[in-house]
């Protein structure tokens, strides 16, 4: 019994260090790196909690849904409508966009949850294409293809830097929260549901109402990432909806790593700051980033987070032996 | 009675699987179902754990009518059942597998905050005492032999603390120690928790061994249905199955 409690204590320290190394980084980006590269800082961090709340889904419960950008979209739009149609105050839109986000997620879910694999995707990129055709031609009530402007933060959030700091907050609470859901009995039930749904049915688990739970925070986070953009980029448009936003944590989880926590954070942080990077000299990014897309799957299986860490557990063992 | 059946019919397109089986389990039994390849053993389990719906006929569990419930409630009731191919978690350690079935029977399932590393570790350490696996406990399950993955099954299937366990095959593919041992096991499971057995098996030794009772099937018909004995001695099984070979 003790062997794993101590195990688990030593890991914990060996493996800590680089969470407090990165946490302080961020705290003093603001004062090293130039705003452009602050302001693509903070989308990097709104777009990784993008790709935690997917990998949930993805890495955790072992289901690829292709739709989650709906539900960010949602999440920009539940704000930005409340805050500059109704003007409401801003945190009561603020969570309004959560809010909408996690309803919306329920009445799709109920149904998503029927299936199972590649079913599964296509459902969902169908209840996110829906979404997005509702908000982009309802023209009268959603602003359609001209989206809606001026969602201002709050006077003392105006400011790049408070505002980076206001994202890097939230950015961590959510991480702390989805890493505890993931290692709570909660979570270690997706995983098994991932690895032999057969099998955990026959230990008495429903199922289909433990992916709806696990739809339904999923759709949340990714709801209060897209309300922590729309301020932030002073503006909602429907392509936030679209597939092709979708397509984005997939390519960042897949690229980081799905099995490891982080993973999809390092692959967002690397596709962001290499857009940011490369636009300056050309348009044919997405080539660059096709074939590294292709290298990882090639070479790196795991991700590149998980090749790292396979190469730092190797080296672990090797210390060890002698 | 711990299980009853009554009247079970299972179609598939023309083929009648099970025929009209009525039969019944005591409790604190080890009772094996036996029959030739195809006799409908295998269908028999899925209509009992919820696997298949049958086509007429009603289940009891405890006097319940279970006939229509999902395998998950049935699994709640108290009915657990490991798989003929064995039904692991390839990718979860030994230890994590069986504490998911004990999340799952103390309805711990959805607790989302707490570290399931904290919940019942005396009891998962226990049931890999029990079946011997405590020393490979942090390993994947993909990466023990296929007798320990057996034992995972059985030690996953524990972790429900079920009141009737179905084998389907416990011993399949494995070594005659290994099969030594896991029967002991099963033995002591009745003996001293009080659970109530249904396996099927191929090994005619194993299941003459340790049957208390043995139900024949045959082309989905109950055929025969008593004590070892009693079904040795019988003329019908004799010439569909046993063929003097027992």
């Amino acid at each position: 019994m003790g062997k794993v409690q101590t195990e688990e204590k030593k890991n914990w320290l060996k493996r800590g260090w680089w969470l407090f190394l990165l946490i302080a980084l961020g705290l003093i980006a603001p004062q090293v790196i130039s705003e452009f590269y602050l302001l693509i800082l903070g989308e990097a961090l709104i777009m990784s909690l993008f790709a935690l709340s997917f990998n949930l889904l993805f890495g955790t419960m072992g289901q690829l849904p292709f739709g989650q950008a709906a539900f960010y979209g949602l999440g920009g739009y539940g704000m930005a409508m409340l805050l500059t149609k109704y003007q409401a105050n801003f945190w009561i839109s603020f969570a309004a966009g959560i809010g909408v986000a996690a309803l919306i997620g329920l009445l799709v879910g109920l149904f998503c949850v029927r299936l199972r694999g590649i079913y599964f995707s296509i459902l969902t990129l169908a209840f996110g294409q829906l979404i997005f055709v509702i908000i982009y031609k309802w023209h009268d009530f959603t602003g359609g293809d001209d989206g809606i402007q001026g969602v201002f933060p709050p006077e003392f959030l105006k400011d790049p830097v408070a505002y980076y700091y206001f994202i890097l907050i939230i950015f961590c609470l959510s991480a702390l929260i989805l890493w505890r859901i993931i290692h709570s009995p909660f979570g270690y039930t997706l995983q098994a549901m991932r690895e032999n749904s057969e099998r955990t049915e026959f230990l008495g688990i429903p199922i289909a109402r433990y992916m709806l739970m696990a739809f339904v925070i999923s759709a949340a986070f990714t709801g209060l990432a897209g309300a922590l953009w729309a301020p932030f980029y002073r503006s909602v448009a429907p392509s936030t909806l679209m597939w092709v936003k979708s397509g984005e944590p997939v390519m960042a989880t897949i690229l980081g790593g799905a099995g490891l926590f982080f993973g999809p954070v390092l692959g967002t942080f690397l596709l962001t700051f290499i857009h940011a990077y490369l636009l300056g000299f050309t348009h044919f990014w997405p080539i660059i980033m096709g074939v590294l897309i292709l290298l990882v799957i090639f070479l790196l299986p795991g991700g590149i987070l998980g090749f790292i860490k396979e190469k730092w557990d190797n080296r672990q063992k090797q210390n060890q032996k002698p | 009675m711990i299980l009853e059946t009554k009247k079970l019919v299972k179609e598939f397109g023309k083929l009648l699987a099970t025929n009209a089986v009525s039969f019944s389990l005591r409790p604190g039994d080890i009772h094996a179902i036996i029959g030739p390849n195809g006799a409908g053993k295998s269908t028999f389990f899925n209509l009992i754990t919820g696997y298949h719906l049958p086509d007429s006929g009603q289940v009891f569990f405890k006097g319940q009518d279970i006939t229509k419930l999902p395998p998950y409630t049935r699994c709640r009731l108290g009915i657990t059942r490991s798989f003929q191919i064995t039904s692991i978690y390839p990718k979860l350690t030994v230890y994590d597998s069986v504490l998911t079935a004990l999340l799952s029977h103390q309805k711990a399932t959805t607790h989302f905050f707490t570290s399931a590393k904290k919940y019942f570790k005396e009891e998962v350490w226990q049931i890999l005492e029990d079946v011997g696996l405590a020393d490979q406990a942090l390993i994947t399950g993909d990466s023990i032999s296929h007798g320990d993955k057996k034992r995972l099954e059985l030690a996953v299937t524990l972790g429900t603390q079920p009141e009737l366990l179905l084998l389907d095959e416990p011993t399949c593919g494995m070594s005659p120690e290994e099969t030594e041992s896991i029967m002991t096991f099963i033995k002591k499971l009745v003996d001293e928790k009080g659970l109530t057995i249904l396996f099927t098996e191929h090994d005619m030794g194993v299941v003459f061994g340790i049957a208390r009772r043995i139900s024949v099937l045959h082309q989905g018909t109950l055929i025969a249905d008593g004590t070892p004995e009693e079904v040795r001695a019988s003329e019908e099984v004799q010439r569909v199955y046993l063929g003097g070979a027992a």
